[in-house]
């Protein structure tokens, strides 16, 4: 390509990127209104689209642009407007859910232990793939480790969370964290592919919804606090 | 042979979306039909597919590893359309007609997508159109088990759908890694066609390859039950209606086996069989401890099926973690022969929850004589899923044995045999205990404390009165003197203090049975030199090696 | 046209600008927040007013309070004008009496000026100055291990911790400052130094608002030339912070390179200048958020510690 500094500044702008989804993912285990990590949820994808355009005008891969376009329009507009519409309930009257729908459920430890155990589990992550070497013509491979501590990271957000709105946006992000994984070393996927993955999504979506709003029709609360009756 | 792999990936496809739009009596006759012609096109695939592969359009491909996948599913699929005709009808949930007839057409609609998924899914060539089949009857039957509409399942199936697709979401990053150490060698427009990958062999990388194979055995082990990320299933497999449940522990668990052989071929062409064997290893000991132990102490007759079916998983992994070509072709042999007993077994299980209205063992008592053909095939299918001859999982077992011994893997060996027996001591016991009790006597009960949120007196008309005292899972009490305590599910309309006569509730839901044990018992006697030809065709293709 | 002005003035011209400028500083807040606020706020140069105002009182002390109630605050003040020498302030290059201490040293006279001030609270005896200071110092174990990750990240950047060294790395190439890491360890900093000098979402500058407050209880029993000097101190104190964050991480330019009187003289300027800019950052922070009540604050500084702890990973992953 160009000069040395150019491809430093790419480099760059793709670990800023990375990093910032990481960041976003910690701010949605520390958030307490589900409103509030719907939209995280939203600016997270918001920056993967972003990372994809990126890496496309900087690898000249064309295909990117339209995936970007695509999981922009799926993940960040669509999928933060139905799980809005699920808050908000299945309309008003008749026995409404035991608690305020908007709240997240408490965590089962503490935000503090929680953040530092994330912090563990991101490190753990970060490091045993920065361990295994995986290079890759595209991207930094800080990034792949990255991915897998944001993976790590998802998985605790679904473990600590006693919401079913929490859990599903969990299970959003570890989505997102597989999507910049791929971004990283993936990229040459052919497009078909990467766009049946996104259109399982959506039908993953779907189902979550159906779900909850099965539930929330129920006159029962999103909290899976006392999920607990099926033991042993 | 196009024409036949065409209709056998679009029959059951077109069935599930004319059942959703068609009235229930139509959709069940769809049903019955797609099922058994889905069987019969799976038997003709198979008679090829023991001398080649067959391979079409890039997506598809068929060799002697998919055929054996597709033959238990196959078979369910016919059996349980059959049974479910009977089920559903007799099932007493709904007291609503149309509530009874929503629920029919959606439980046809799902049963008939849910097997195309499973049935689609060995049949896909390359391993990102795997996934996403295997994604799809994550959600099928996620619905499925939510389809009752009750409390428990309600929660099942969340925490189905949530750790499932987690699960799956690993098997993704696996299939990505795959892709990566595919694009290594074959360029970046791989599309990660099987077939490639396996002939580029040793070229591979053995980083991504391995990493692929660790996160495909965490990923897809989701599905299948391996331990530790097995916890959904015990609630899965009980909270949903009896066929769903079958298909699920037989069919489904079996096809996530098949995702994960694919990979265990793709790293063992390239890195040797070492590695992944030892990994299957040590999570087949795991699930088979834990399932042995559970299976020791379980009230409830689904989750005790459940376990076993996480039991039978690890007898798979530690049979294909032998290697020898011997435990392979027990491994095949097995799937076929599981596949059959434990549709057998829900079969009787959704049979005794019809007749009994619970699912407690403790309400079981004196099903053998309660239920003169139900009884005891559901007896026979607990003693073949304990490996007793001359049943068709203890042949399967006992070449998985053999061949762990022959390969010299002795302590693993002996591990296996010691934990099967603890869970055959479980099983057996359990079941026979109250199936072979003499029925408890009818009394009116006195009216006691209204127990849970179960649904009260629906009081059967010819009973003299009482709403039945409901006690979830307690042991039954006295004898003929005591009152009769019935266990009710959280049903609202399961008559409390029902009359028990003897009889089967539909003719519908033995036939299938009937089939299946004749099955298992062909299967351990003398199973067809074709079929053994195709199993051992299918241990080849897995890499049979000392 | 200038003359080269002979090393040890440049090194007094550091301390001298420090203590001068940083009450104009905290002028420039303060106006600047009442002018978002709709008034037309004090003059800037009141704070010099003040300090003029306070040197003639008469002083107080309580009873029992012995002769560190009265040395504290000159300690910390003397403290605080210790750290101009060691970070670049007005030059790139390093003074003689700046290899005198790292980055890790100035971090411990930091917390040797506030440790003597909050002894000095203490032994008042007072409720609402023991309260401050036990708050603060509670507080400080959790930002203490957040400044030094911070540290941390810095030095892996240039292989030592010199503020000089880091400075002239950070200089070197546009890249550095967009880089992950180091844009996480600025944020992090910010983030402390948002508690250091009691602004909002930790504390209320303004006014006194009893419970909540930390840092500003602490001078709550010092009066006359003592109050006088506490107060100087806690604004060299902020000056001094905000001189760390911009010419060693964010904004290291306008440093002269010569000792020429002239671009000293317009080095001296571009501090304040730069200065007054993140003043103005701050005062609008100040003005859109709430305060945090106060065992959230934990929850503030953790997430502090988050972006330096993720500053630390990202330099070791991408080694950028």
């Amino acid at each position: 390509m160009g000069p040395v500094h150019v491809a430093g500044a790419y480099r760059g702008v793709v670990d800023i990127l990375a990093a910032l989804t990481l960041v976003v993912e910690f701010g949605m285990l520390r958030q307490a209104l589900a409103r509030d990590q719907i939209r995280l949820y939203a600016a997270q994808s918001a920056l993967i689209s972003v990372l994809a355009i990126v890496i496309g005008a900087g690898r000249g891969l064309t295909g990117l642009f339209a995936l970007a376009g695509l999981s922009a329009a799926l993940k960040v507009v669509a999928i933060p407007l139905v799980m809005r519409r699920l808050l908000r309930g299945p309309g008003r009257g008749g026995s409404g859910p035991a608690e305020a729908p908007g709240v997240a459920g408490s965590l089962s430890l503490s935000l503090a232990s929680t953040v530092l155990w994330s912090l563990g589990l991101a490190a753990f992550g970060a490091f045993t793939f920065t361990a295994m070497n995986i290079h890759s013509p595209v991207a930094p491979a800080a990034a792949l480790a990255i991915a897998a501590a944001m993976v790590l990271v998802s998985f605790a957000l679904m473990i600590v969370r006693r919401d079913a709105v929490s859990q599903a946006i969990g299970y959003f992000s570890l989505d997102n964290a597989i999507s910049l994984a791929s971004l990283v070393v993936a990229a040459g996927l052919p497009l078909i592919l990467e766009t049946l993955f996104l259109f399982d999504l959506l039908v993953a979506v779907v189902v979550f919804g159906l779900l909850m709003r099965a539930r929330h029709a129920r006159g029962q609360s999103l909290s899976t606090a006392g999920l607990t009756k099926l033991r042993g | 042979m196009l024409i036949v792999v065409l209709l056998l990936l679009l029959c059951s496809l077109a069935a599930g979306l004319v059942s959703l739009a068609a009235p229930a009596r139509a959709g069940a006759a769809i049903t019955v039909v797609s099922g058994l012609a889905s069987f019969g096109l799976v038997l003709a695939v198979a008679g090829t597919a023991a001398h080649r592969d067959i391979a079409y359009l890039p997506y598809l491909r068929i060799d002697a590893l998919s055929v054996i996948f597709m033959l238990a599913t196959g078979f369910l699929y016919a059996a349980l359309a059959v049974y479910s005709v009977g089920y559903v009808t007799e099932e007493t949930g709904h007291e609503d007609p149309a509530d009874a007839h929503r629920y029919a057409r959606r439980f046809y609609a799902g049963l008939n997508l849910f097997c195309w998924a499973m049935l689609a899914a060995p049949m896909m060539n390359s391993l990102a159109l795997l996934w996403i089949a295997i994604e799809i009857t994550t959600v099928v039957s996620a619905l499925l088990v939510a389809l009752e509409g009750t409390d428990g399942s309600a929660e099942a199936a969340w925490k189905y759908v949530l750790i499932a697709s987690a699960g799956l979401g690993l098997a993704l990053l696996a299939t990505i890694f795959a892709y990566v150490a595919g694009a290594q060698v074959l360029g970046g427009r791989y599309d990660l066609a099987l077939p490639p990958l396996l002939h580029a062999g040793a070229a591979l990388p053995h980083t991504p390859v391995r990493l692929a194979f660790m996160l495909a055995v965490l990923g897809y082990g989701t599905k299948m039950g391996l331990f530790p990320v097995h916890t959904w299933l015990p609630d899965a497999h009980s909270e949903a209606p009896a066929p769903v449940s079958a298909l699920l522990s037989a069919s489904l668990l079996a096809d996530s086996f098949y995702a994960i052989l694919r990979y265990y071929q793709v790293t063992a062409a390239a890195t040797g069989s070492g590695f992944p064997r030892e990994v299957l290893l040590a999570f087949g000991v795991a699930s088979l401890l834990l399932a042995a132990l559970q299976v020791l102490q379980q009230p409830n007759l689904k989750r005790l099926l459940a376990y076993s079916s996480i039991e039978h998983m690890g007898i798979l992994a530690i049979g294909v973690s032998f290697g020898a070509p011997a435990a392979l072709a027990g491994v095949m042999l097995h799937v076929l022969a599981h596949a059959a007993a434990k549709g057998n077994a829900f079969m009787g299980a959704g049979v005794f929850t019809v007749k009994f209205g619970s699912t407690q063992l403790s309400a079981h008592r004196g099903a053998l004589g309660l239920l003169p053909w139900s009884g005891p095939l559901f007896l026979a299918a607990v003693l073949a899923l304990s490996a007793m001859p001359p049943f068709g999982i203890f042949r399967s077992e006992f070449q998985i044995v053999a061949g762990g011994l022959g390969s010299g893997r002795y302590a693993a060996t002996a591990v296996l045999i010691i934990l099967v027996t603890v869970a055959f001591s479980g099983l057996t016991a359990s079941a026979s205990r109250t199936l072979l009790q003499p029925p408890q006597a009818l009394r009116p009960a006195r009216p006691a404390a209204a127990g849970t949120d179960a649904g009260s007196a629906a009081a059967d008309g010819t009973i003299p009165p009482g709403p039945a005292a409901s006690e979830e899972g307690s042991p039954a009490t006295d004898g003929p003197g005591g009152r009769a305590v019935v266990a009710v599910l959280d049903r609202p309309a399961a008559a409390a203090g029902r009359v028990l006569t003897r009889g089967e509730p539909s003719a519908w839901m033995v036939v299938p049975a009937v089939a299946g044990m004749i099955a298992l018992l062909v299967l351990g006697l003398h199973p067809p030199a074709e079929l053994t030809g195709l199993m051992a065709r299918a241990a080849a293709q897995l890499g049979g090696v000392a | 046209m200038s003359a080269a002005l002979p090393v040890p003035v440049i090194q007094a011209l550091q301390v001298l600008t420090i203590a001068v400028g940083a009450p104009w500083v905290s002028g420039v807040i303060a106006r600047m927040e009442a002018r978002l606020q709709g008034r037309r706020g004090p003059r800037v140069l009141q704070p010099y007013y003040d300090l003029a105002k306070l040197f003639r009182k008469e002083a107080l002390a309580p009873e029992g309070a012995s002769w560190v109630f009265l040395a504290a605050p000159v300690a910390a003040v003397a403290s605080y004008l210790t750290i101009p020498l060691l970070i670049p302030v007005l030059t790139s290059y390093g003074l003689p009496l700046g290899y005198m201490g790292d980055i890790l040293g100035g971090g411990f006279m930091l917390s040797l000026a506030s440790f003597l001030v909050a002894i000095a609270a203490l032994e008042t005896g007072s409720p609402y100055a023991q309260i401050g200071a036990s708050r603060a110092k509670t507080f400080s174990a959790i930002t203490e291990p957040v400044v030094l990750f911070v540290v941390f990240t810095a030095s892996m950047l240039t292989g030592t911790d010199l503020p000089y060294a880091v400075a002239a790395t950070v200089r070197s190439s546009a890249g550095q400052i967009v880089a992950p890491g180091h844009l996480l360890a600025s944020a992090a900093l910010f983030l402390v130094i948002l508690h250091e000098t009691s602004r909002i979402p930790v504390e209320t500058h303004t006014g006194t608002n009893e419970f909540g407050m930390i840092d500003e209880a602490r001078p709550f029993e010092h009066s006359g030339p003592y109050l006088g000097l506490l107060t100087w101190s806690s604004q060299i104190k902020q000056f001094v912070l905000y001189t760390l964050l911009l010419n060693v991480f964010l904004a290291p330019w306008g440093l002269s390179s010569t000792a020429q009187a002239g671009s000293v003289g317009l080095a001296i300027l571009a501090l304040l200048g730069k200065a007054a800019l993140l003043g103005i950052i701050v005062a609008v922070i100040d003005n859109s958020f709430a305060k945090l009540r106060l065992f959230k604050i934990t929850e503030f500084v953790s997430g502090a510690f988050l972006l330096a702890v993720l500053a630390v990973f990202t330099f070791y992953l991408g080694g950028v």
